[in-house]
């Protein structure tokens, strides 16, 4: 017990770390949302009587559930390709999923601008080809914001999946076939709740990540694609540092309110090694 | 160990060739960065640093006044001189983010006219919020002389953009709804005249492919033909001409501002800070060649007779030019901008 004890002081230099540069900023940022002038500010009403800024709020909750959700149909079946490949193939393929996350999101973003632009590569194609007379409106659209977040989140959904599936035994699907499962009852009954818990954490993480996008739809978006993360930018540099921190609070509060409904939801259906042994 | 050593040995090095400029005191001077600060560095920072041996460093800021708000709270002043320009400036000196300036040491001469000596900030340089057209793009034969042309669509087809926010843009919605240059400033302090400003933007959104944020996007949209018209930054535009694009500047209704450098409260070097500010202005000649590689001149008189006709014709203060545009009123803006922008945010969103 007493070695135990001494490797206990080994989280102290990270326990500080988090004090002074998570726990410590976000109580200033409390502060400054909540109360001003030592009394309470009007800040959360003033968001929440304006219809706009609710919009903003929802559109980028919707925004985000549906990112997450087509990242989750696009990424879970590249893990399971990769999972099913030989040991020998999958650090490549895992090497080839990551290289676009080491490219800055910023330069990925100016690269769709210029494959999406008014007479950018995609419509310059699509012209000389004759498909379209007047070039298409591409860029400063809704759906391209789609298009450029699901190309930048795509990996981390990916990547979640494919860990989860790398830890599944492979004997359980043996053994479902060996017991008279076809191919698909043994993927539908063994291998997809195994999975699950990768799914969902993948989900959850996208949607985190795309609850507080900022340079994607100020870049590539229309004149609507305003999100929660522009709104709270535009504040701090008009100095209204308290409304600022308010929104960043609502952005904060709703995304963890977001993710314990979608754990919640799951929580049947997820298969977790911890409950069954305790039960 | 080894690396713990020299990572000591660096430390003490560090620490003497500080000690060692301290002799010399560096200004840290906050500004746009990019070409601006590489044409302000030939032209006026090294012959400053040759002259008076106080070096000059550059960094590039966004959010200046948030930035001098957190400076003023927190009591360092890390920058010692700033440039801000329009209600920036208004606002920063209004809430006390500024040092006085002393006109004693920066202009003894009183040379400069009064629109550049403000109590707070030196107006070192012009801009001007303009059209910026893409004239390959003009219907044949037809030429965009006004904000009524920008609102005619008909006219005048094609993808437009225009700057994210209301400062500017409830003045040309006036311009583009009849009313006078002189009168703008007295519309807007109504109500009606907002409600005026808003309906007109009304019509020219859906037009509207882009609401920009930084300077350099219009440039880049016309530059790749993404918007044939759009407002825009002039210096920006003569830019993009002199490197081949069709583009050109309409100098009529344009919002004319000076921009000012600054001193924030509590700056290190509030001396070495004057003497920068006065050097800016000592030089016609230098002035005029900083404007002949970046049209945002100065006040400095005499300016332009250095200055060939054809360069002059760029200048947003050039006589001819500045007849045409509108002084932006930094009185209106500073004590609505939040108000107004909370507003311009619901329209957008609408």
């Amino acid at each position: 017990m007493r070695r135990l004890s001494a490797t206990r002081f080994l989280i102290l230099p990270g326990l500080a770390l988090l004090l002074f540069l998570f726990v410590a900023p976000l109580a200033v940022i409390l502060k400054a949302g909540l109360f001003e002038d030592g009394g309470t500010s009007g800040y959360l009403a003033r968001f929440i009587s304006n219809g706009a800024y609710l919009e903003v709020m929802e559109r980028t909750v919707a925004f985000s559930a549906i990112v997450s959700a087509i990242c989750l149909f696009a990424g879970y079946p590249i893990a399971f390709f990769i999972a099913r490949q030989t040991k020998k193939w999958r650090p490549l393929l895992v090497f080839l999923i990551f290289v676009p996350m080491w490219m800055s999101i910023l330069v990925r973003t100016y690269s769709w601008m210029i494959l999406l632009g008014r007479e950018g590569i995609v419509n310059a194609t699509l012209m000389k080809l004759g498909l379209v007379s007047a070039p298409l409106r591409l860029i400063y659209t809704t759906g391209s914001v789609y298009l450029v977040l699901v190309q930048v989140l795509l990996p981390f959904m990916v990547m979640t999946c494919y860990s989860a599936m790398a830890e599944i035994d492979e004997t359980h699907i043996r053994a479902a076939r060996l017991l008279g499962a076809r191919p698909l009852s043994a993927f539908l009954r063994v291998f997809l709740p195994l999975s699950l818990e990768g799914a969902v954490s993948g989900f959850v993480l996208v949607f985190m990540l795309s609850m507080g996008v900022f340079v994607v739809p100020g870049l590539v978006g229309g004149p609507r694609d305003t999100m929660m993360a522009n709104l709270i930018a535009t504040q701090v540099e008009q100095t209204n540092w308290g409304f600022g921190a308010a929104l960043a609070l609502v952005l904060l509060a709703t995304t963890l309110a977001a993710m314990s409904v979608i754990r919640l939801a799951t929580r049947r259906f997820v298969f977790s090694p911890a409950r069954e042994t305790a039960a | 160990m080894k690396a713990l050593r020299s990572l000591i040995l660096g430390g003490l090095l560090a620490a003497t060739i500080g000690a060692a400029c301290a002799a010399d005191a560096t200004i840290i001077v906050s500004g746009s960065g990019g070409t601006l600060t590489d044409v302000q560095k030939s032209i006026f920072q090294e012959p400053f640093t040759a002259k008076t041996g106080i070096q000059v460093e550059n960094i590039a800021t966004t959010s200046r006044v948030s930035a001098l708000k957190a400076m003023k709270m927190t009591g360092t002043a890390q920058w010692d001189v700033t440039e801000l320009t329009g209600s920036d400036f208004q606002q920063a000196a209004n809430a006390g983010y500024l040092e006085p300036i002393d006109w004693n040491v920066v202009d003894p001469k009183h040379q400069m006219p009064e629109i550049a000596r403000q109590e707070y900030g030196l107006a070192a340089g012009s801009y001007s919020t303009i059209i910026g057209v893409r004239t390959d793009k003009l219907p044949p034969g037809k030429q965009m002389t006004s904000w009524k042309d920008f609102w005619d669509v008909k006219t005048f087809p094609g993808p437009r953009a225009l700057q994210n926010g209301a400062l500017d843009n409830l003045e040309f919605a006036l311009l583009a709804d009849g009313v006078s240059k002189d009168k703008i400033y007295e519309i807007l302090r109504t109500d009606e005249g907002i409600d005026r400003a808003f309906k007109k933007l009304d019509e020219i959104k859906p037009s509207i492919v882009s609401w920009w944020k930084a300077g350099a996007q219009p440039v880049q949209m016309l530059a790749n033909g993404e918007v044939f018209y759009t407002s825009a930054w002039n210096g920006r535009i003569t830019k993009l001409a002199a490197d081949g694009v069709p583009a050109a500047i309409v100098w009529n209704e344009g919002s004319l501002k000076p921009s000012y450098e600054c001193i924030p409260v509590g700056a290190q070097h509030r001396k070495e800070a004057l003497e920068y500010l006065a050097f800016l202005i000592a030089d016609a000649k230098m002035n005029a060649n900083f404007a002949m590689q970046m049209p945002y001149p100065g006040f400095v008189p005499g300016m332009f007779d250095f200055m060939p006709i054809d360069a002059a014709k760029t200048m947003p203060t050039y006589a001819p030019n500045q007849a045409v545009q509108f002084a932006s009123d930094n009185s209106f803006w500073v004590d609505r901008r939040d108000k107004l922008n909370e507003r311009w945010e619901a329209w957008l969103l609408k």
